[in-house]
């Protein structure tokens, strides 16, 4: 068995057995089956005379912007604070010392971190999206299954960006909480740069607003933002092996 | 071929020089001791061997292999026990040592098999199935030792590797460690515990701020570097019999001490042949009653205090 393998092994075998696994699943699932509900019943929830504007009614399309909304922000915030200590918890502990004192490449060490986020974090974003594209279909209809499905993708390869950068940053330092700021800044930063005119056709911040577009069935279809995003993806990857590599553990 | 060797290795960390210009030759299948005080620059020296860490300068090889950071191939052929071991505490000792034989890419039979060996060894196999998280520090330390036997290592790398343990366990960690010389397996240990680098190593090198004050065999070591010393115990205060010996020019320095109804005397000399035939007939003629008189080899610690200790400014 491959170094890689054996590593991403250990890797998703920790996330279960602390229960990181677990939490992500449910905190995505919970924000999925509750996003299309908070929006059925806000009248309820609000009533009309406690607000100077009046609420309209929501759609299936509200419904999913809001979801994709959620997974961005959320989705965002988990990505950092699970990934953060990644690689610098153990340097800081020891055990990437222990681990890399054995024939094991330091590309196999990131990628297998990296990838174990990706599955758990893929698990999440499927049982948050199923549980979501329900309630909306008995809530408000159909929302047509396939730009959902696509969207969801999209949402999922922004969460993907997210977990390289702060993977990255967790080999950079040994501190988890240095490496989650870091993280913060740089991706609220790429955020900003897709509102600008030059930059919304390339930003991995503009996924999202592909996503949404697409859930309103409305909108081009950003090919160079899907390509940026995934460049950056391995060049955010193959920067923290690189840097990692040089680093005394 | 030696089984490790450097030359010129030198480590800056900014403006603090951890290894100044280090050059060791360890011959294969021996047990070296590698000594000095903290900060002396051997847990550097540990790290650049085991790839974990790059020296600024120098080159250094281990098991015929030129050292380079995270060089699988080096990799595969040691073994490594840093100062304090760190697991994963979710896994339990079985599920580590199996982590660690399919990184080495072992089989799973052999893992299975090397695993019962290990946990024997090192005597965890009852609390093999119990999370590393609930070990306390001395079954942390033998988990780590387990470890670094996996492989069946050329060339084993410990870090002090009997600080959290008991003297049972002590004596069991360097009864291994004699035996795994004896299969072959070249050890270099950093210790701080003096004794137990006397009791199992064939040669040692002292290093301090950096730099090797000495490399030698224990003997040699002792030999080379520390005055012998005379004790002789009287039954009753020899106060003229210090004075006496004081005044002598082979008498380096003469430590006397009251101990119950015991005088204690320690005596350092330059000459020792003229010591030997002196002191004897001195005590027949003082006319005090003797005890004991015995000419002692200086311990290892004393050698280590000698020349390390000194050095301190």
């Amino acid at each position: 068995m491959s170094s890689f393998f054996v590593l991403f092994r250990k890797e998703f075998k920790g996330q279960l057995k602390t229960y990181r696994f677990l939490i992500v699943v449910a905190l995505f699932f919970v924000f999925g089956l509750g996003t299309p509900l908070l929006l059925k019943y806000l009248h309820a929830l609000v009533p009309a005379e406690n607000v100077a504007i009046g609420i309209p009614e929501f759609t299936a399309v509200d419904a999913v912007q809001s979801y994709i909304s959620s997974l961005g922000q959320l989705g965002l915030v988990a990505a950092i604070l699970v990934a953060m200590g990644s690689v610098a918890s153990e340097r800081e502990s020891g055990t990437a010392a222990m681990t890399l004192s054995k024939p094991v490449g330091c590309g196999s060490f990131i990628v297998a971190k990296l990838a174990a986020l990706a599955v758990t974090f893929g698990v999440a974003i499927a049982v948050g999206a199923a549980g979501c594209y329900l309630y909306t279909v008995v809530l408000f209809g159909n929302p047509g299954g396939f730009d959902f499905f696509i969207a969801t993708l999209l949402g999922a390869l922004y969460l993907l960006f997210c977990l390289a950068v702060t993977v990255m940053y967790s080999g950079f330092v040994r501190t988890p909480i240095v490496a989650g700021g870091l993280s913060l800044v740089t991706l609220a930063v790429i955020a900003g740069t897709a509102g600008l005119p030059g930059m919304k056709h390339y930003s991995p911040g503009a996924l999202l607003d592909w996503a949404d577009n697409i859930a309103s069935a409305g909108g081009p279809n950003s090919w160079w933002v899907l390509v940026v995003s995934v460049a950056l993806i391995i060049i955010t990857t193959v920067i923290g092996w690189q840097v990692f590599k040089r680093k005394e553990l | 071929m030696p089984a490790i060797s450097c030359q010129g290795l030198t480590k800056h960390y900014g403006s603090l020089v951890a290894l100044d210009n280090l050059a060791l030759t360890i011959e294969d299948k021996v047990i070296f001791g590698f000594l000095g005080p903290n900060g002396a620059g051997k847990t550097t020296a540990l790290k650049i061997f085991t790839g974990l860490s790059r020296p600024t300068s120098g080159s250094a090889w281990v098991a015929g292999e030129a050292v380079v950071s995270h060089s699988r191939s080096l990799q595969s052929q040691i073994g490594y026990l840093p100062e304090e071991p760190a697991f994963y505490n979710w896994m339990t000792a079985k599920e580590y040592l199996t982590f660690v034989g399919q990184l080495f890419g072992l089989s799973s039979r052999d893992i299975k098999k090397r695993c019962g060996e290990l946990l024997e060894l090192v005597d965890l196999s009852r609390d093999a199935s119990r999370r590393v998280s609930g070990y306390s520090r001395g079954m942390r330390q033998r988990l780590g030792i387990a470890q670094a036997l996996m492989n069946k290592p050329a060339v084993l790398f410990l870090d002090e590797p009997c600080s959290a343990l008991d003297p049972l366990g002590r004596a069991e960690v360097l009864d291994t460690l004699v035996r795994l010389k004896e299969q072959a397996t070249t050890i270099f240990m950093s210790s701080h515990i003096l004794a137990d680098v006397e009791r199992v190593c064939d040669t040692v090198g002292i290093i301090d701020r950096g730099r090797l004050v000495v490399e030698s065999g224990v003997e040699e070591l002792r030999q080379r570097f520390a005055h012998p010393l005379f004790e002789i115990e009287f039954e009753e205060a020899a106060t003229p019999f210090v004075g006496l010996l004081e005044s002598l020019p082979w008498v380096e320095k003469v430590n006397a001490a009251a101990e119950g109804n015991l005088f204690k005397l320690r005596v350092s000399v330059r000459d020792v042949a003229t010591a030997k035939v002196e002191i004897p007939r001195m005590i027949a003629g003082s006319g005090f009653t003797l005890r004991q008189y015995q000419m002692v080899l200086p311990t290892l610690e004393e050698v280590f205090i000698e020349l390390v200790g000194n050095r301190k400014d």
